[in-house]
C-alpha cells in the first residue's frame, strides 16, 4: 500500500507537464526584475511565491521587506514561534512529518517487541511525536496564506458588491496583501488586515497559491 | 319670459302631437337632490292637445295633468296651456331632456346626491354658468355607446420612417351620468407599433360637443413603427356606461310607480363594460434608406447633437476617471444607443451606463447621457479620442454624423511607481524597464535548477496525503498485531521454562531438572485449577488427571529422591520426563 502511494503521488506530480514550473531562485529573479521595472505588487507576488517555497531565504525575505517598504505596504512582524516553525520548507516539513508518523508508530510496535530497551522506542515516539507538531504547525500556519493575494494595481477600488458600477467601499494600495474569502464571477470578496472587506476585480489581484482550474 | 338654455343631446324623444308653432318647456326646480322629483311644465300658445313623455334614461316621467292660463310676456297676458310632467330620477348626474314639441328647446335637470349643497338652493344663488360653445366633433370621430362617448387618435398624416418617434394625442370624450368609469388606458390595435406609456392622469377639460357637455381626457404620447408598410392605425379603450335593459312597456309600468325607490329598484339601469375605439388613420411608414448608411449606425432617429467630458479631469494612474456621451436633441430615444470604447491603448475600459432625461412630457424631446469608467494604464497626458453618433434624421431625409472633440487629460503617477523610480534612480514612467540594480535589493541568484509544478505544499496536496496514511494504516496494523496477548505470554514462559529443563537435562542436573518440573507443573495447577499449590495431592493429581496423575505424582517423588539420593535418570526418561511436562504445560495432558 506504501508503494502505491509512492506511486500515486510521483504520478500526480508528474502528471501536469503542460504548468508552468516553479523554482525558488527563478521566482526570486522574476521577482527582482519586476521591482527594477517599478512594479511592486507583481514584485511582492512573486517573492511571495518564492518564501512559499524557501521560506528561510534570506534573500527572499530582504527584498520583500525591501519592496513593500518602498510602496508603503506595511506587514505584520512575525513572532519567534511563526519563524521557528516556518523555518523548515513546506516539503521537508511534510517528509518530516511522514518520519514522524513512521518514528511514532515503529516505536508502539518496539515496544512489544523488545520490551528490555523501551527507552529506544520512547525516545522515537517522542521524537515523532515532534516532528509530527512541526509539520503540524508549518501547515497551520501556511493555511491562510494558500488565500492570500497581492493588489496589483495602485488605488485599486474594493466595492461594497461585486460590480464595476457598484459603489467604492475603500482603496488598495499595490503590493499590499490581502485575504481572499470569497468569489463571484469577474470579482473577490477580500479582506485586508485592517479587518476591511470589498469586492475587488480579480484581475487587479494576483493569488499567492495559484488555484487547480478543477477547484475553481 | 324665463328661458332655460338647453344644450341639444340625441337622446331619444317621441315627437309631440302638438301642432302648435311655439311652445317651450321649463324644469323646476333644476337641480333637485336624487330622491326628489322635479316638475317639467310645457307651455304653449296654441292649443297643445297631448305631449308624449320623452324617454331619457335614468329618469322617470309621470303625467301630472294639463291646465289652461295666462302668460305674461312684456307685460301682455297671453293665452296658454299647460302639461305638468312629474320628472323623478334614478341616480344622479346632468340629464338633457329633448323637446316635446318641434318648436320647443331642449332643457336640463341636475340631480346631485344628499351630501352636496342645498338642492332648492334657488338658481339665482348659484354662480352663474359661462355659456358653453358647442363645436362639432372632429372630423372622423363618431359618438358611440348610444352618444355617450368618443374616442379620437390623433396620428401624423404624412409619412414617417421606421423608428421614428412621433408625437400623437389621444382624446377620450366622456358624458358624466351616463360613463360611469374608464376601466383601461387606451391601446393601438396592432403590434407593429410601439406608444410610449401613457399617464395616468391625463389632462382634463369639458367641452360641448353638438350641444352635449363631454369630459375630454387626453392622453399626449410617441408612436414609432418596427418595420415599413402601410397600416391603419385605430386606438380602443374600455369604458363602463348605464344602460337601459327595459322595453318600452316596462318603462311605462315603473314610471306609474310612486315611490322613488320601487322606481329604482324598477328602473332596469343597469353599468355595462364595453369597447369604445376611434376611427382607423391610415399611415405610411417608410424603411431606412440604404444608401448612405454608416457602418456603425445603431438605428438612432431624430435630430441630435452630442458632446462629451470627463470627471474628474486629472487623476493619478490607477484612478478611475468618467467620460460622458450627452446626446441631446429630439426623437426616438430608445434607439440611441453608443457603446462608447470598447478598446483603448493605455485605458483600461469599463461597460457604460446610460441615463435619460426628457424635456417633455412625452419623452419626445431631451438628453441622453452614457457613463462610461475608464482607468489610466500609465501617466503623462493622455489624448481620449473623439466619440462618433451615426442617426438618420427624418427632416431632412439623410443620415448625419456627430462627433465630439477629442479630450486630453493629465495622468499623474501613482505613488508606489513614483518611490520605486525614485530608488532606481531613473526617471522613466511606470512599465518601462530600467537596466542596473536596484539600490537595496539584493542582487539576482544563479541559474535555477530545481522546480515544483505546484507551490501549495505537499501536505496540502491530496495525492501525497496517501502516503502519510498508508504508513499509519501499516502501523497501526501491526500494532494490533504485535500487540501482546495472556496466550503469547504463557507459552514465552513454557518455553523459557522448558528451555531450562532442557539445559538441565543436558547437564544432567537432575535435583535442577526434577526442582524446576515440579514447581513448574504445580504452579500451572494451581492456576488452571485455582487452588493453592501445596494443596494438590495425590487424589487430586489422580482425580483431575487420571492415570497421567500418577505420571505427575511419581515426577513430584523423584524431584524428592534426586534432591535426596541423587537420583540419575537417563536420557531417555530425561526426554520421557520433558515430554510428560511438555504435555501438561500445553493442558494437552488433561
Amino acid at each position: 500500500m506504501l508503494i502505491a502511494g509512492l506511486a500515486l503521488w510521483a504520478g500526480q506530480a508528474f502528471a501536469q507537464p503542460s504548468k508552468p514550473p516553479y523554482s525558488v531562485d527563478g521566482l526570486y529573479n522574476l521577482a527582482n526584475s519586476y521591482a527594477r521595472s517599478g512594479k511592486p505588487g507583481l514584485a511582492v507576488l512573486s517573492y511571495e511565491r518564492a518564501a512559499l517555497l524557501a521560506p528561510d531565504d534570506p534573500d527572499i525575505n530582504a527584498n520583500l521587506a525591501y519592496v513593500r517598504a518602498s510602496a508603503h505596504v506595511s506587514v505584520k512582524p512575525r513572532n519567534r514561534f511563526v519563524r521557528l516553525a516556518e523555518a523548515a520548507s513546506p516539503t521537508s516539513a511534510a517528509w518530516l512529518g511522514v518520519l514522524g508518523i513512521a518514528l511514532v508508530g515503529i516505536g508502539l510496535v518496539a515496544r512489544w517487541v523488545a520490551p528490555r530497551f523501551l527507552w529506544i522506542p520512547g525516545g522515537g515516539i517522542l521524537l515523532g511525536v515532534a516532528l509530527i507538531a512541526l509539520t503540524a504547525s508549518n501547515a497551520m500556519l501556511l493555511w491562510p496564506r494558500m488565500r492570500e493575494a497581492v493588489v496589483l494595481i495602485d488605488q485599486t477600488p474594493a466595492r461594497v458588491s461585486p460590480a464595476s458600477m457598484g459603489d467604492t467601499a475603500f482603496v488598495l494600495r499595490e503590493a499590499e496583501s490581502v485575504t481572499m474569502t470569497a468569489e463571484h464571477e469577474e470579482f473577490i470578496l477580500i479582506r485586508t488586515d485592517g479587518g476591511l472587506s470589498g469586492w475587488v476585480a480579480r484581475s487587479n489581484l494576483g493569488a499567492v497559491v495559484p488555484q487547480v482550474a478543477g477547484e475553481r | 319670459m324665463i328661458t332655460i338654455l338647453g344644450v341639444l343631446a340625441p337622446a331619444e324623444h317621441a315627437m309631440a302631437q302638438a301642432n302648435d308653432a311655439l311652445a317651450y318647456e321649463t324644469v323646476e326646480p333644476s337641480r333637485i337632490k336624487l330622491g326628489e322629483s322635479a316638475t317639467l311644465r310645457v307651455t304653449s300658445f296654441g292649443h297643445l292637445k297631448d305631449v308624449a313623455l320623452p324617454s331619457v334614461p335614468g329618469l322617470v316621467f309621470e303625467k301630472m295633468g294639463r291646465s289652461q292660463g295666462l302668460e305674461f310676456a312684456n307685460g301682455t297676458a297671453i293665452p296658454a296651456s299647460f302639461v305638468l310632467i312629474r320628472i323623478t330620477p334614478q341616480f344622479a348626474g346632468v340629464f338633457s331632456i329633448p323637446g316635446l314639441t318641434p318648436t320647443s328647446p331642449a332643457t336640463e335637470l341636475e340631480v346631485v346626491n344628499g351630501d352636496e349643497p342645498n338642492a332648492y338652493t334657488g338658481r339665482s344663488q348659484r354662480p352663474a354658468q359661462l355659456p358653453v360653445a358647442s363645436t362639432s366633433l372632429p372630423k372622423g370621430v363618431q359618438l358611440q355607446a348610444g352618444g355617450a362617448a368618443f374616442l379620437h387618435l390623433a396620428a401624423p398624416a404624412r409619412a414617417i420612417y421606421v423608428g421614428e418617434s412621433v408625437p400623437v394625442e389621444i382624446e377620450l370624450g366622456l358624458r358624466p351620468g351616463i360613463v360611469t368609469s374608464v376601466n383601461g388606458l387606451p391601446t393601438l390595435n396592432g403590434s407593429d407599433f410601439t406608444l410610449s406609456n401613457l399617464s395616468k392622469q391625463p389632462a382634463r377639460r369639458e367641452q360641448a360637443f353638438e350641444g352635449s357637455i363631454f369630459v375630454v381626457l387626453t392622453w399626449h404620447s410617441t408612436l414609432a413603427a418596427v418595420k415599413p408598410g402601410d397600416y391603419s392605425l385605430s386606438a380602443e379603450t374600455p369604458i363602463a356606461v348605464k344602460i337601459g335593459a327595459l322595453s318600452e312597456a316596462d318603462r311605462a309600468f315603473a314610471s306609474i310607480l310612486t315611490r322613488p325607490f320601487l322606481q329604482i329598484m324598477y328602473s332596469g339601469i343597469a353599468p355595462k363594460d364595453i369597447t369604445i375605439g376611434s376611427s382607423l388613420s391610415e399611415l405610411k411608414v417608410l424603411p431606412l434608406p440604404t444608401e448612405g448608411q454608416p457602418r456603425n449606425f445603431s438605428g438612432a432617429v431624430g435630430d441630435f447633437q452630442v458632446l462629451s467630458d470627463i470627471f474628474p479631469a486629472t487623476v493619478m494612474a490607477g484612478d478611475p476617471l468618467t467620460l460622458r456621451l450627452h446626446i441631446r436633441g429630439v426623437g426616438n430615444f430608445d434607439r440611441v444607443d453608443s457603446t462608447m470604447f470598447d478598446h483603448l491603448d493605455h485605458w483600461k475600459t469599463y461597460p457604460a451606463k446610460s441615463s435619460f432625461t426628457p424635456s417633455d412630457a412625452v419623452g419626445y424631446r431631451g438628453e441622453k447621457v452614457f457613463e462610461q469608467p475608464l482607468i489610466a494604464a500609465r501617466a503623462g497626458e493622455q489624448l481620449i479620442p473623439g466619440l462618433e453618433f451615426n442617426y438618420f434624421n427624418p427632416g431632412t431625409r439623410r443620415y448625419e454624423r456627430a462627433q465630439t472633440a477629442p479630450i486630453k487629460v493629465m495622468i499623474a503617477a501613482s505613488l508606489a511607481s513614483g518611490s520605486l523610480n525614485a530608488l532606481s534612480g531613473g526617471q522613466s514612467p511606470i512599465g518601462a524597464p530600467t537596466t542596473g540594480s536596484t539600490e537595496g535589493l539584493r542582487p539576482d541568484h544563479p541559474r535555477p535548477q530545481n522546480s515544483v509544478s505546484d507551490l501549495r505544499p505537499l501536505y496540502f496536496r491530496v495525492p501525497f496525503l496517501g502516503i502519510p496514511t498508508t504508513l499509519a494504516l501499516i502501523l497501526a496494523g501491526s500494532w494490533f498485531a504485535m500487540r501482546p496477548s495472556a496466550a503469547r505470554a504463557t507459552s514465552k514462559a513454557t518455553e523459557r521454562v522448558l528451555a531450562r529443563l532442557d539445559a538441565a537435562a543436558r547437564a544432567g542436573d537432575s535435583s535442577s531438572f526434577f526442582e524446576i518440573a515440579r514447581k513448574t507443573l504445580l504452579q500451572t495447577f494451581a492456576a488452571r485449577w485455582q487452588m493453592p499449590a501445596d494443596q494438590i495431592t495425590f487424589a487430586e493429581l489422580k482425580a483431575r488427571l487420571g492415570i497421567m496423575g500418577e505420571d505427575v505424582d511419581r515426577l513430584f517423588a523423584l524431584a524428592d529422591e534426586a534432591m535426596y539420593s541423587d537420583y540419575q535418570p537417563g536420557d531417555t526418561d530425561f526426554q520421557r520426563w520433558l515430554r510428560l511436562i511438555r504435555g501438561q504445560l500445553s493442558g494437552d495432558g488433561e
